[in-house]
């Protein structure tokens, strides 16, 4: 299995590149490649079923992306047709520029929807609540008792509903959900008051205030000022070096609070996830097609990325070295492979 | 004092840097335009957005967790959120017209009674919990996080006119509360558009463009918030308003007497 910080690496990547493009042959690649890691995570993945699929999703964005933008956007050449001027919002020529636009614009978001579902089903809920950092404990902790919970509530929930159902209770309005709500919440409250006292009775609290933890919040402080100094500077003044030094100031010194604050808590994990092989793969796929869509790299025409269909829809260019970069994104499927074979010789080795 | 200074500090800036990141495109009068129109800035400053607010919220997180906390405030946030969770859950699974979900509801009431600290982390955690259990993790999660914290935290301020209109109890407490949902209903359609608005194309009447006056960017902000967003989150406004009408009183009444119950202490 790949570490969890493998996979904040991968979706981040998917990010980048579909952000950073309009290209509709990058974003049709970049789309396949995520559907194939899709796929390979939904094999192996005991999460349920998210409540839509990608592909409805992706249909229903994609047409209704491109409807609004047509509607919307009275811009292009190729005219199709048009609405009346006096019609408000919509009045104008429908342009196919502006239809693929909004078209392309749903894909992207497709894109984007379906990396993060492959996201959610590679990893287990106590792998994301592990990637809370250690300065976030009592967050991390408060986390993992409503994760906890959460099919507790349910299962209650259920049981309120047939006790009320068994007294004839119909939900037909707004008010006959209070007699479902209100045993819901009360429950909960208990279940949180026994908790409370069974955290305490084994001796959970947290930390004093001390001195140190004044002086980190003056660091924040100053690293947050700075932050904004330097993005002022940057927007406002055109002071680009300046601004982009006095961020990363800021950046240092909000990240050092925040690493001294974890150091304050100490950590125990029962099973950790460790780094393989597979990790440096992905990582290294991801880096090469991340690198290449967001850095400017010496001898790499990177024209073809930009794609923007107005005035008039032309095809678009394709640098193969760029569409070569994008299937650094199937890292997790050349991983998963290679880990089911290593799995597959060894039960064969005995 | 000084410990309180700080405390206050942190959290003017973290929402003042909050709130000057989320509406940079009404106040900047001038930015440099790239060749693609419309798509002014488009390269650094989504980047530069989600890093300013990223950060605010964590800084904000780690203030208001506090370092302090108790058993009772972990388990009984722990507990709500769990709740609030499975309402988002039951929201997923059958969607409410346009912009409705009841997870608002306990957001601000919770932050009404227990406190803005206890308001601002129901409402990030209820979206974070909510987003794991129904798998929609998504790049929108830090904003729709710390909007609906910031609704949590602002709770407390309806305590004001309660106490002025001496409603404690009765009914004008819960029409001053759905009014406030209400209203915060729009308020989170608002915030959340801004952040993507200066880079959404439309019509020019509509859309954002460098270096317009700030009369003129709000006038287009109204007219692409008319057209796009205001019916949806009416729905969610008047779904807000009316879930707290319905069940206010009694949830009041809950959340008071369990204020009660968890003023014990351990004594070893």
């Amino acid at each position: 299995m790949l570490n969890p910080i493998t996979w904040v690496i991968w979706v981040g990547t998917a990010l980048v590149t579909l952000s950073a493009t309009r290209n509709p042959l990058y974003l049709a690649l970049i789309l396949l490649w995520i559907s194939l890691v899709l796929l390979a995570t939904r094999s192996t993945s005991l999460a349920p079923p998210v409540p839509i699929s990608p592909l409805k999703f992706g249909l229903v964005v994609v047409v209704l992306s491109a409807l609004f933008n047509g509607l919307m956007v009275h811009v292009g050449s190729t005219v199709l047709f048009q609405l009346p001027y006096t019609w408000p919002l919509i009045g104008g020529p429908i342009t196919l520029e502006s239809l693929a636009y909004g078209a392309l614009n749903g894909l992207a978001l497709t894109g984007i929807l379906s990396a993060f579902i492959a996201f959610n089903q590679a990893l287990p809920v106590r792998a994301l609540v592990s990637l809370t950092p250690r300065a976030f404990y009592p967050v991390a902790v408060v986390i993992s008792i409503a994760m906890t919970f959460v099919p507790t509530t349910l299962r209650q929930f259920t049981q309120i509903k047939e006790a009320q159902a068994v007294r004839g209770h119909r939900a037909r309005g707004l008010r006959d959900w209070l007699p479902l709500m209100l045993p819901l919440l009360v429950g909960g409250l208990e279940r949180a008051l026994q908790l409370a006292e069974a955290m305490m009775a084994r001796g959970f609290a947290g930390g004093e205030s001390d001195a140190s933890a004044d002086k980190t919040r003056l660091a924040t402080i100053a690293g947050l000022l700075a932050l904004l100094g330097g993005w002022l500077l940057r927007l406002v003044w055109e002071q680009k070096m300046l601004g982009g030094a006095l961020m990363l100031l800021g950046l240092a010194l909000v990240g050092g609070a925040l690493w001294i604050a974890g150091r304050r808590v100490p950590r125990s994990v029962y099973r950790p996830y460790g780094w393989s092989v597979f990790d440096g793969v992905v990582i290294y796929c991801a880096a090469v097609a991340a690198g290449v869509f967001a850095l400017s790299l010496p001898g790499l025409d990177k024209t073809s990325i930009f794609y923007y269909p107005y005035p008039r829809l032309a095809w678009p260019d394709f640098n193969p070295l760029i569409g070569l970069a994008t299937v650094g994104l199937l890292g997790p499927v050349v991983a998963l492979l290679l880990a089911g074979k290593r799995t597959t010789s060894k039960i064969g080795n005995g | 004092m000084k410990h309180r200074l700080l405390s206050i500090a942190i959290y003017a800036l973290t929402t003042g840097i909050g709130i000057v990141a989320f509406l940079y495109p009404f106040w900047l009068p001038i930015v440099e335009k790239t060749p693609m129109m419309g798509m002014a800035h488009a390269n650094d400053a989504p980047l530069m957005l989600t890093l300013l607010v990223g950060l605010c919220f964590a800084v904000l997180l780690l203030e208001v967790q506090g370092e302090s906390i108790s058993a009772k405030f972990v388990a009984l946030l722990g507990i709500l959120v769990a709740i609030n969770s499975v309402l988002r859950f039951v929201d997923v699974a059958i969607p409410g017209p346009g912009g409705f979900s009841p997870i608002f509801f306990l957001i601000g009431l919770t932050g009404y009674i227990y406190g803005g600290r206890f308001g601002f982390l129901m409402g990030s955690l209820t979206l974070l919990v909510s987003a794991l259990v129904t798998g929609t993790v998504g790049p929108w999660l830090p904003y729709q996080m710390f909007t609906a914290g910031w609704m949590g935290m602002s709770a407390p301020l309806c305590r004001l006119p309660v106490q002025v209109l001496r409603g404690e109890g009765k009914l004008t407490e819960v029409v001053v509360l759905a009014l406030f949902s209400a209203l915060w209903g729009l308020l989170y359609g608002v915030i959340m558009n801004v952040w993507f608005w200066p880079f959404a194309m439309g019509p020019v009447e509509r859309r954002w463009e460098p270096g317009i006056a700030l009369i003129e960017t709000l006038k287009r902000y109204a007219g692409f918030y008319l057209a796009t967003s205001l019916v949806w989150d009416l729905m969610r406004a008047s779904g807000n308003l009316l879930i707290t009408l319905a069940f206010g009183l009694p949830t009041l009444r809950v959340l008071r007497r369990f204020k009660r119950r968890f003023a014990f202490d351990y004594q070893p």
